[in-house]
């Protein structure tokens, strides 16, 4: 289809904050500003998860925001992107052990992007960027590519019993 | 009576860097009511403080506090924490502080500006202004080492010199980011499209703002005017280097941002003054002793007043820290201020009053 | 820093007797646990013309006894007050839990074991 191939060249960005110190966070906006330009690489920062495709998360993941952080995951389309921005959102940093600490984004939502330093600096996050968009193309390909079913449909008692058959990509 | 609807707000909205929830109830669009939930951060760096960290380490964490001003955090730290082990820092020491929260002070007033210029709908101003923000970032990686989370400030004095070519491109780059700030108030101030969400929305008259204990801009372009830095001499010589405060009377959005450009031109001044005079002298001073008794301490963060209490116990760990941020002191005013407004005009005052949910509930 | 010790009777009579909106900033309230379940409640104002002088309101209780709100004298009161009841898990009039934690958080994070 001719929307999946305009994806991967032009991936929408969803920010969420998940309880981090807004370091992380302005560099993300400094991402967006004039020298260094995420643009040029295609990409817009949206605020609407339902047209999202690459999650940027900051932070270790709190108590409260924990919830939110697992709803606007789901409700963006496959396939979708995970990167965990700062050393916090990587393994919690120094909020680890803390009382309303999770320690970690992936301790909720699977991570596929790790970008470290507290804050991470611009040149990493475009880095982290770039890798996230090769996993998506691999992703969108997967996704795209032909199922071959584990076992034919069996006739039960007259009718088709699907129960068992299971994909495989 | 007409009909009355309840809009939600946040935890993840476009015109947000932090998670925040608003709830407000509109009635013909306009605002009549408004809850807030600003807990979403809470991470307890308080009960850390006291029991997981040495009080030496306590600087570094706090910092952690808030990335926009951090600096104004491990300072204000540093000293009361300085205050309990009765410790006189050199003075070159305080100047070098002195300067890195004017720097500090230049980035944090820019992002909010260009902020407001992108929640009004002024995507051109917001780029703009960004891209004129980035020296500061530039300067502030090359005094202290990195662009945010700088950790200068430590007990006893600073963790790094100031090198004189590092010195001098300081003032290099004034010399060319002061035309295009002159540039930026003229936009700010006479655009006309950037005026009709700016001018006579969200306004916080003087009464408000002096019932409310409003703290820092939010309380300066109201008229009210409290600034730590006019009034404490003791630790960090203000008037030195040529402090002074800046106040306006209309109190809407449009006087904060004019009220946050003039106080840029007063950060330049004061770092002008601060390099032309910088005295010699040791970095850091230092003892043995353990802190002991209690010490209260107040600063001028970049959005208002600052104010840590700390009480030790001659041990390496201390007994209470509390930490009260500036937009603490402020979200009972950022609530009522939304009363009357239309629900259009919601993003450019959430914008403009510059809020910080993560030195908020810590 | 002045030092004024009060009690919980006279607390309102104090603040209301000493807080001038005009000339007063309140800063914000704290409370320390001591051990042995008693804690330390300050409320700390500054004066705007006489900026370095803190003025501190202190008093000491057990854990159990219900804390006087000061929100009808000072409104913006009820953000350090709600914060409090949750972090020190204390009682204070007209105020609900629930500001910063979760229900399934450390309870009373900040007193002592």
């Amino acid at each position: 289809m001719a929307l999946n191939k305009f994806r991967t060249k032009s991936p929408w960005i969803l920010h969420y904050n998940a309880g981090s110190c807004n370091g992380c966070d302005i560099e993300i906006l400094a991402c967006l500003a004039p020298k260094y330009d995420i643009e040029r690489f295609g990409m817009i920062n949206t605020g609407n998860p339902k047209q999202s495709d690459i999650m940027l998360v900051t932070g270790p993941v709190t108590k409260r925001s924990r919830e939110r952080l697992v709803d606007i995951y789901s409700q963006m389309p496959e396939p979708k992107v995970v990167i965990a921005c700062g050393s916090c959102g990587c393994s919690g940093g120094v909020f680890r052990g803390m009382y309303n600490c999770e320690g970690g984004i992936d301790q909720y939502i699977p991570v596929d992007v790790y970008v470290p330093g507290c804050g991470c600096r611009p040149e990493q996050i475009i880095a982290g960027v770039v890798e996230a968009l090769a996993i998506l193309e691999k992703k969108t390909k997967d996704m795209e590519g032909s199922v071959k079913l584990h076992n034919d449909p069996i006739e039960q008692d007259g009718q088709t019993n699907r129960r068992e058959v299971a994909a495989v990509i | 009576m007409s009909t009355q609807y309840n809009i939600p707000v946040g935890a993840q909205h476009i015109s947000l860097l932090e998670p925040l929830h608003f709830k407000f109830t509109t009635e013909n669009e306009k605002i009549i009511k408004t809850e807030a939930n600003v807990g979403y951060v809470h991470r307890g760096i308080e009960q850390a403080c006291c029991s997981k960290f040495k009080f030496r380490q306590v600087s570094f964490v706090v910092g952690r506090v808030c990335g926009l001003c951090s600096i104004s955090h491990t300072t204000c730290y540093s000293q009361v924490a300085e205050k309990l082990l009765k410790l006189d820092i050199p003075k070159r020491a305080k100047y070098l502080r002195m300067l890195v929260i004017e720097l500090d002070r230049i980035h944090s007033h820019l992002l909010c500006l260009s902020h407001v210029a992108e929640n009004s709908g002024f995507e051109a101003l917001f780029m703009k202004t960004m891209r004129h923000r980035e020296f500061s970032m530039e300067l502030l990686e090359a005094v202290c080492g990195n662009r945010i989370q700088y950790d200068f400030s430590i007990i006893g004095g600073v963790a790094r010199d100031l090198r004189t070519d590092v010195a001098q491109s300081i003032l290099d780059k004034f010399k060319i980011f002061r035309p295009q700030l002159d540039e930026l108030v003229d936009i700010y101030k006479t655009n006309w499209s950037l005026s009709l969400k700016n001018k006579g929305i969200g306004v916080l008259s003087k009464e408000d703002a002096i019932r409310l204990n409003v703290v820092g801009p939010f309380a300066r372009a109201s008229g009210l005017g409290v600034d730590v830095r006019n009034e404490t001499e003791e630790l960090l010589p203000w008037k030195e280097v040529g402090f002074e405060i800046i106040t306006d009377t209309a109190g809407d959005v449009h006087a904060r941002n004019m009220v946050r450009l003039k106080e840029i031109y007063v950060s330049m001044k004061i770092i002008e003054n601060i390099i032309n005079g910088l005295p010699e002298g040791d970095l850091i001073s230092d003892t043995k002793a353990f802190p002991e008794g209690e010490a209260v301490n107040r600063i001028e963060a970049p959005r208002g007043e600052l104010f840590y209490y700390a009480k030790g116990n001659k041990t390496q760990v201390l007994e209470r820290l509390k930490i009260k941020a500036p937009t603490f002191s402020n979200i009972p005013a950022m609530v009522e201020t939304f009363t009357n407004n239309e629900y259009a005009s919601v993003p450019a005052i959430i914008g403009s009053y510059d809020p910080c949910l993560s030195c908020t509930s810590r | 820093m002045n030092r004024i010790e009060t009690s919980f009777e006279n607390l309102k009579k104090d603040i209301a007797a000493f807080y001038k909106p005009q000339a007063h900033h309140f800063i914000t309230m704290n409370g320390v646990d001591l051990g042995n379940d008693v804690i330390e409640y300050q409320w700390f104002f500054c004066d705007y013309a006489f900026p370095s002088d803190i003025t501190m309101f202190v008093t000491r209780a057990n854990v159990d006894v219900q804390v006087p709100s000061i929100k009808n004298i000072i409104v913006s009161a009820w953000l350090p007050e709600a914060e409090l009841v949750d972090l020190l898990g204390v009682n204070i009039e007209d105020t609900q839990k629930g500001f910063v934690l979760e229900l399934d958080s450390e309870t009373a994070p900040l007193r002592k074991k």
